[in-house]
């Protein structure tokens, strides 16, 4: 008896401990699923959180996309040329639909707008009243409507999602959404953002949108499809009410470049906010220090993103944006100064404004403290003056734009300058000012990822990389192509209703 | 121990006067029924050798005694005209007369017959001859003829079918194993390990283990249901048996080196290479051999001392390990400590116990190799030892270490072999306890409950001599991983044999399984000083998030087999397991898994009676359905990830979606079917082995790359289907035997692989390329239908462009005379845009295709001994055949385009003068592109062992006290034979089912000098 007892015991003692835990359910701890995850409004918030922190990492504002824009613009040459060959090819015009760099940004960005139509789609589920969760919905909106504007100046035809994917399949085969109707479709988030978001924030944090952000993009977005009239009303809007979102351009022009001043400048309209030294993967990880610092010096940089030569002789010395933008000398290791001629490597000046100061960052610049702006007052000035341009030629008015902008510009602390003069109406035509204003842009926005934007829509490629005064010359440059980036080859091959290509790829 | 052993000696004497009281009252029974004569005998081997324990029994009664340690016996009869019966396990049986003798001398044969062990199977144990399934036995004398850290270094070309490969060559480095091919692609293709019944349990070290049984067709491993599919491997560790005492000592010494290293330049042909793009490069005045300098002599020291015996009530088997190697690269080295212990009791006529034992503690210090990414912060020393510059010194004047001054600024290999620090140190307990009860005649009820715990920490240290550690003023890690295992099983075994020839065994049972896998860690920068190391975190005045996860998963099974043999000509075995996992998605936690095999020993039919000269001839068939986890726990969930973010310069609660549900996820099915043939030639002397099988799995799990347009980048799914099938033959001949002995084992097998199926029949293009070489992009790497798994995918090179040639044209790629030419293929598409596969002239994506299959055609190990006098000697060659390998390692070294150093195959290279051959020219800006350049062939053959053992005359070693003193010498991997340019064909760069035969900055495989000792007392 006893020995029939014991196997009758040992299963009993077992489908005891097993039947304390329900069987085979998976009840994960620490991990969050989905389907009720958004219950109250600060759920909606942490998920526009998670897309600023896609923003703040290193394929986006970290490192790879800002770097691209640079590469492709002729501010910013390869310095040091044994780098990895997909800097080259960026800078170089010769991509290819495996580029890495490309690779590395796309899906950012997608999950960038994963995030925000995610948040949209919860905050639909709420049912709070349009005055509590719109301020929300219009943040997702202008965080998405921002990642389609940078994209789809990059990409022109791309693929366009703005709802919440739980079911891979609805969205395998899309296909593109034509560049027109793209941008379109982030007027009607911005317009929706302007509408709903607030004035300010708490701490008047500048990588959070208001209304007047909203209106920024329209008027630089109105810009790039060359609807000046719109244009001109957008950014016209937010000068006016410079006072009410406490816009003021910084009174020294450095100040925009010190990481320790980035969260209280006035000057900024956005921003994506990096904070020093913490980072988890490439999450808050900036490398554009290093890229842009000088190699095999106390620097520690990489010397990868190096303008070409000219970009600084052709730069009068007197303007003091050159002198914060660009290091033309640095300390060597025995701490005596050496001038740029005596570099170790790239016998060039290199980048400052995103070196000089980085506040509490590693030593070669790394996880720095810097905020990178995407749209800033000064920018606003300069679009109501070319916009107005535009639709009105010469005014005294857009003229007044600039000369903020200049008047800014030459105070040069400690060395007072008279560089650069103010602009005057008189003698002026239409195609000189907006010439003039391009050409402030270059200056003024330098080495901050407009360029390349300002040579794609103005088309300016054949001149300034094949003209005669060429800062950067770029034989390989090909209007036909290179106004567009490839789409990455294995977009196309997951969802082969991406084809065609962009030409030339 | 002595404590311990004292323990054990009084339990055994307690039990041993339990046992002669029984003993005493049993004998004075039986002496009752009157006996008329009292025999006393020896009994010894064919070398006169006495045999102790021997059983001795008076046929057709009861009545029997054992012989005692001088092999002698004493024995009163019942009969008049009595036949004694005499057996021992590995004896043959034999029945003497014993007529008028009244001291007898009987001399016992030993069972050559290889058909008469025992094999383990899952849940038993069946005699070979009765064996359905294909399964293979690799026994102790093969696992220890040469140290290994891991047992499962010890089966490479041991077993048909078994392909074994490192993953990287570093001290304490694992292996992969492939039974029969890659089932899975998206799971690991090992197989499911099962010590003394514990399934999944971790692996004792070799000298623990008296045999590894390898499960390769459904017939063997239906009964591990859903984790089947790989094969399983079930290790049987070594036990005590009944008898003296045993001491044992196993101990060697062994000196290493690096297996080959590359023809790189030095430093003035480097400095001239360089020029040759870059005329201002000023070269360093030094000429420093990188490989000189991280690269030593290593050794390995291994020792064990073990203790078995007991007696009928209690058998001991307890041993202590230490396998201590100094790696061949600098400041790599693995040291661990076991202890093993088996202990069995027989607590009652009807009840067994028993415990095995294993705790093991190790510490390996590692170096960085396969580096997924090299960036200046993450040289990896052997690559970086391939590229840094050779002009470059050791140290700059100020005693920093040097940085390259080409391309990005690396540490040099030699500061990031001494200065980075990582170490892990494991421990783990393993238990398993065992309670087997005879319940009624013939059925039994066997219950086992096991668990492990296996802890790891590894601590890191990137100190500021280093560019990581510069950066941030030293950075530390540390990272713990606890892994846990419960199991309980319990099974009825039901035996009979009905008449006569109808013998019929049952077994069923039930299982219940848990993992949890627990981790945390935590990281600090900047510190005061770099000898804080990652001792003191909080020394660090940037601290960085913390972290940690739990994992938990559950599979709970029912099982069952029949085993039923008739005659023993005919024999069937069937399997069922029923399993449930908390992996799988909630409408398909369950799954069946059946088998039926059939086996037929033809030999024992009345019409090959006769043939003499075959001593077994065996049929199998065995078809069923096994299966494959294949994903861990919460991966059919949709899962938010958390987002590191900051708003208003602080971090902030921020996620993102990331994982995308799937409730119809299924387990991969595989379903095998074999064909195989066992047959004895020649009294055994000659033993073949023949298999056939097939084995298709279907509803592959994979992540599907998703368009990143989704914002998710895979979602797994049922995918498809693949196919293996394959030859196997396992040859064993005693070429000669007598004073002179030499015996051969052979085994070659033959696998084909290629993917059925898969989604709208769509190729899925992937690599597993280091991360910074970024030209790669995701595409070196194939899965399409029709074509083996893991076909290398990239552009046909066909060699450079001539001056004056025609240049195809292709956004990033070269149209110059020097240039690398590449086919243009495809690309060519009808008027709906329909590609015809036809070159358009122009060179693209179209236009990659095929270029390498790293599946070998065939695998093989030839084993021989030989024995003369006190004399045996060893060669065990092994090698693979067929397969391609894709070099990362040259294409970074010798894509030419001046960012590091190169190979001598630089001296090629097309200049103006130089126009014949095929070696492009130096150009900067060359991408890092898969082509058939950098595809060779892999195939070797390797003298893996050659040992030579001495063995002390027994007089001699008896005069020592000792049962035996053998010495040896050995040398492992002294040479190879390949066509790879590589450094070594036996390299794999992150291996998995989807990627294998990539070479990248792998720690290499090691030379060894081993001298050694064994001896028994």
């Amino acid at each position: 008896m006893r020995k029939i007892l014991f196997p009758i015991l040992t299963l009993f003692a077992m489908l005891t401990i097993v039947s304390c835990t329900k069987l085979l359910e998976e009840k994960p701890i620490g991990l969050l699923a989905p389907e009720g995850f958004y219950k109250t409004k600060k759920d909606v918030e942490s998920a526009i959180f998670g897309a600023y922190g896609v923003l703040a990492s290193e394929p986006l504002f970290g490192r790879q996309f800002v770097c691209a824009l640079m590469f492709r613009s002729d501010m910013v040459d390869i310095g040091n040329r044994g780098t990895s060959a997909e800097r080259i090819q960026m800078n170089d015009f010769n991509l290819d639909a495996n580029n890495n760099m490309v690779r590395a940004f796309w899906p950012s960005w997608y999950q960038v707008i994963a995030a925000v139509n995610s948040a949209e789609a919860g905050a639909k589920t709420l049912g709070l009243s349009e005055a509590e969760i719109n301020p929300l919905i219009a943040e997702a909106k202008f965080v998405r409507a921002m990642s389609y504007y940078h994209l789809v100046r990059n990409f022109g035809d791309i693929p366009y999602v703005d709802i919440f994917v739980s079911n891979p399949e609805n969205i395998k085969s899309i296909a593109k959404t034509k560049e027109s109707e793209v941008y379109q479709l982030i007027i009607k988030d911005l317009e929706f953002a302007k509408q709903w978001l607030p004035d300010t924030y708490a701490s008047d944090v500048r990588s959070r949108p208001t209304k007047a952000t909203a209106a920024a993009y329209l008027a630089s977005l109105y810009l790039t499809i060359a609807d000046y009239a719109k244009s001109y009303t957008e950014a016209k809007w937010v000068i006016d009410k410079k006072a009410t979102y406490n816009y003021e351009l910084e009174t020294n022009y450095q100040d925009l470049f010190k990481a320790d001043l980035a969260d209280n400048l006035k000057e900024i309209i956005f921003s994506v906010d990096f904070k020093a030294k913490l980072f988890v993967g490439n999450q808050n990880d900036d490398l554009v220090a290093p890229m842009v610092g000088i190699r095999n010096t106390p620097q520690n940089g990489f010397g990868v993103c190096v303008p070409a030569l000219k970009v600084f002789t052709s730069w009068n010395a007197s303007d003091y944006r050159r002198f914060v933008s660009f290091d033309d000398s640095t300390l060597n290791a025995a701490g005596l100064k050496i001038g740029y001629t005596a570099f170790p490597n790239e016998k060039r000046p290199h980048i400052a404004k995103w070196r000089r100061f980085p506040g509490n960052a590693n030593v070669d610049g790394r996880y720095s403290d810097y905020n990178y702006h995407d749209m800033r007052y000064a920018e606003v000035l300069l679009i109501a003056a070319e916009a107005l341009a535009e639709t009105s030629g010469p005014t005294q008015e857009a003229i007044d734009y600039i000369n903020l902008v200049r008047t800014r510009a030459r105070n040069w602390p400690g060395n007072p300058t008279g560089f650069p003069a103010n602009l005057a109406l008189a003698g002026l035509d239409k195609q000189q000012l907006i010439d003039t204003i391009l050409e402030e842009r270059r200056i003024e926005l330098s080495f901050e990822w407009k360029r390349w934007y300002d040579i794609k829509r103005r088309r300016l490629g054949d001149t300034v990389f094949k003209g005669p005064n060429s800062l950067e010359p770029q034989p390989n440059f090909t209007a036909s192509r290179d106004y567009l980036m490839p789409i990455p080859q294995t977009e196309i091959e997951r969802n082969p209703n991406l084809k065609p290509q962009n030409p030339g790829y | 121990m002595n404590s311990f052993k004292k323990k054990i000696n009084r339990q055994l004497s307690w039990l041993l006067c339990c046992l002669l009281i029984c003993c005493f009252l049993h004998s004075s029974i039986v002496a009752q029924d009157g006996g008329n004569k009292t025999v006393s005998g020896i009994i010894t081997n064919q070398k006169g050798e006495p045999l102790s324990k021997v059983t001795v029994l008076e046929r057709g009664t009861k009545n029997g005694t054992t012989t005692n340690d001088q092999g002698r016996f004493i024995i009163t009869l019942k009969f008049t005209n009595p036949v004694l019966r005499i057996s021992m396990l590995n004896f043959v049986e034999t029945d003497v007369t014993v007529g008028a003798q009244t001291n007898l001398s009987v001399i016992m044969k030993e069972s050559t017959s290889i058909m008469e062990d025992v094999v383990v199977v899952g849940y038993g144990g069946v005699k070979k001859s009765d064996l359905t399934g294909s399964v293979v036995s690799v026994k102790s004398k093969e696992l220890m003829a040469y140290p290994s850290a891991n047992v499962v270094q010890a089966l490479q070309g041991r077993a048909a079918g078994v392909l074994v490969q490192s993953n990287n060559g570093n001290p304490g480095g694992s292996f992969n194993i492939k039974i029969r091919g890659g089932t899975s692609i998206n799971a690991s293709s090992n197989p499911i390990f099962v010590v003394d019944g514990f399934v999944g349990a971790i692996l004792p070290p070799a000298d623990d283990i008296e045999s590894m049984e390898i499960l390769k067709d459904a017939s063997a491993t239906a009964i591990y249901g859903s984790r089947g599919a790989n094969g399983v491997i079930l290790i049987t560790t070594k036990r005590g048996k009944a008898g003296k005492g045993r001491i044992e000592i196993n101990s060697s010494y062994s000196s290493q080196e690096e297996i080959n290293r590359l023809p790189l330049l030095n430093g003035p042909q480097f400095t001239e290479y360089i020029k040759e793009i870059n005329p201002a490069y000023v070269g360093g005045s030094v000429n420093t051999d990188w490989q000189d300098l991280i690269f030593k002599k290593g050794k390995i020291q291994n020792t064990q001392l073990s203790f078995s015996g007991g007696t009928d009530a209690v058998r001991y088997y307890v041993s202590g390990a230490l396998y201590d190697q100094q790696g061949i690269i600098t400041n790599s080295s693995y040291k661990r400590f076991s202890i093993t212990s088996n202990i069995d009791f027989t607590a009652t006529n009807w009840l067994k116990v028993g415990l095995n034992l294993f705790a093991r503690s190790a510490k390996t210090l590692g170096v960085r190799t396969q580096e997924n990414t090299g960036g200046s912060g993450s040289t990896g020393v052997v690559a970086g030892a391939f590229k840094f510059g050779p002009d470059q010194p050791l140290f700059r004047p100020d005693g920093s270490y040097s940085l390259a001054v080409i391309g990005d600024p690396h540490d040099n290999p030699y500061a990031v072999a001494n200065e980075l620090q990582n170490e892990t140190i494991g421990s783990l307990y393993q238990y398993n306890f065992y309670a087997d009860a005879t319940l009624i005649k013939n059925l039994k009820f066997k219950t086992t409950f096991g668990a492990f715990s296996n802890n790891e920490r590894t601590g890191e240290f990137t100190p500021t001599t280093l560019n990581a550690g510069r950066n941030v003023g030293g950075d530390a890690s540390i990272n713990n991983e606890i892994r846990t295992s419960y199991i309980n099983e319990n099974f009825l075994t039901y035996a009979n044999t009905f008449a006569k020839n109808h013998k019929l065994t049952i077994l069923g049972g039930f299982s219940y399984q848990k993992f949890v896998n627990e981790d945390f860690s935590a990281r600090s920068q900047s510190f005061l000083s770099n000898s804080v190391s990652f001792r003191n975190l909080a020394g660090g005045s940037v601290p960085l998030p913390g972290n940690s996860s739990l994992s938990e998963s559950q599979l709970s099974s029912f099982y069952s087999r029949a085993n039923y043999n008739f005659s023993d000509k005919y024999l069937l075995t069937v399997n069922a397991r029923y399993d449930g996992s908390s992996n799988f998605s909630k409408n398909n936690k369950w799954a069946f898994f059946p088998s039926a095999a059939l086996a037929w020993n033809m030999k024992n039919e009345a019409f090959m009676g006769n043939v003499r000269s075959i001593n077994s001839f065996k049929w199998r068939f065995s078809y069923g359905l096994t299966g494959n986890q294949a994903i861990s726990p919460y991966q059919t969930l949709a899962r938010f990830s958390s987002v590191f973010s900051i708003v208003n310069n602080l971090p902030v609660n921020a996620v993102r979606p990331t994982t995308i549900a799937n409730e119809e996820l299924k387990w991969e099915t595989t379903a095998q079917q074999n064909i195989g043939v066992d047959i004895g030639f020649l009294n055994n002397r000659l033993s073949f082995t023949a298999d056939y099988y097939k084995s298709v799995t279907s509803d592959l799990l994979f992540p599907v790359p998703l368009p990143q347009y989704s914002g998710y980048s895979t979602q797994i799914k049922n995918i498809g289907k693949i196919e293996n099938k394959g030859f196997e033959f396992v040859l064993g001949s005693k070429n000669i035997v007598g004073a002179f002995q030499w015996n051969t084992d052979f085994n070659i097998s033959f696998n084909r692989n290629k993917v059925l199926e898969l989604p709208n029949g769509n190729d899925i293009i992937y690599a597993n390329a280091p991360g910074h070489m970024v030209g790669i992009a995701n595409s070196a790497q194939v899965l399409r239908v029709g074509q083996p798994i893991g076909s290398f995918f990239g552009w046909v090179y066909e060699g450079v462009y001539q001056q004056g040639a025609t240049f195809t044209p292709g956004a990033g790629f070269e149209q110059a005379a020097g240039g690398e030419q590449f086919r243009d293929i495809s690309g060519k598409k009808d008027a709906s845009g329909k590609p015809l596969n036809e070159p358009d002239g122009i060179l693209n994506n179209d236009d990659r295709t095929i270029v390498g299959n790293p599946n070998p055609d065939f695998i093989w190990g030839l084993n021989n001994d030989f024995n003369f006098k006190n004399f045996d000697l060893n060669v065990f060659v092994q090698g693979s055949q067929g397969n391609d390998m894709l070099s990362y390692t040259l294409l970074e070294l010798e894509t030419l385009s001046g960012i590091n150093n190169t190979t001598t195959e630089s001296f090629k290279r097309w200049t103006p003068s130089n126009t014949n051959t095929n070696v492009p020219r130096l150009f900067t800006g060359r991408p890092q592109r898969v082509s058939s350049r950098w595809i060779f062939d892999g195939s070797y053959a390797r003298i893996k062992n050659i040992s030579l053992g001495y063995t002390l005359r027994k007089d001699v070693v008896s005069r020592l006290k000792m049962q035996q003193l053998r010495f040896y010498v050995s040398a492992q991997n002294i040479a190879t034979f390949t066509n790879y340019r590589g450094y070594d064909p036996e390299v794999n760069y992150r291996i998995s089912n989807l990627n294998a035969g990539v070479d990248y900055a792998s720690y290499p495989n090691a030379k060894s000098y081993t001298v050694g000792l064994n001896i028994a007392f």
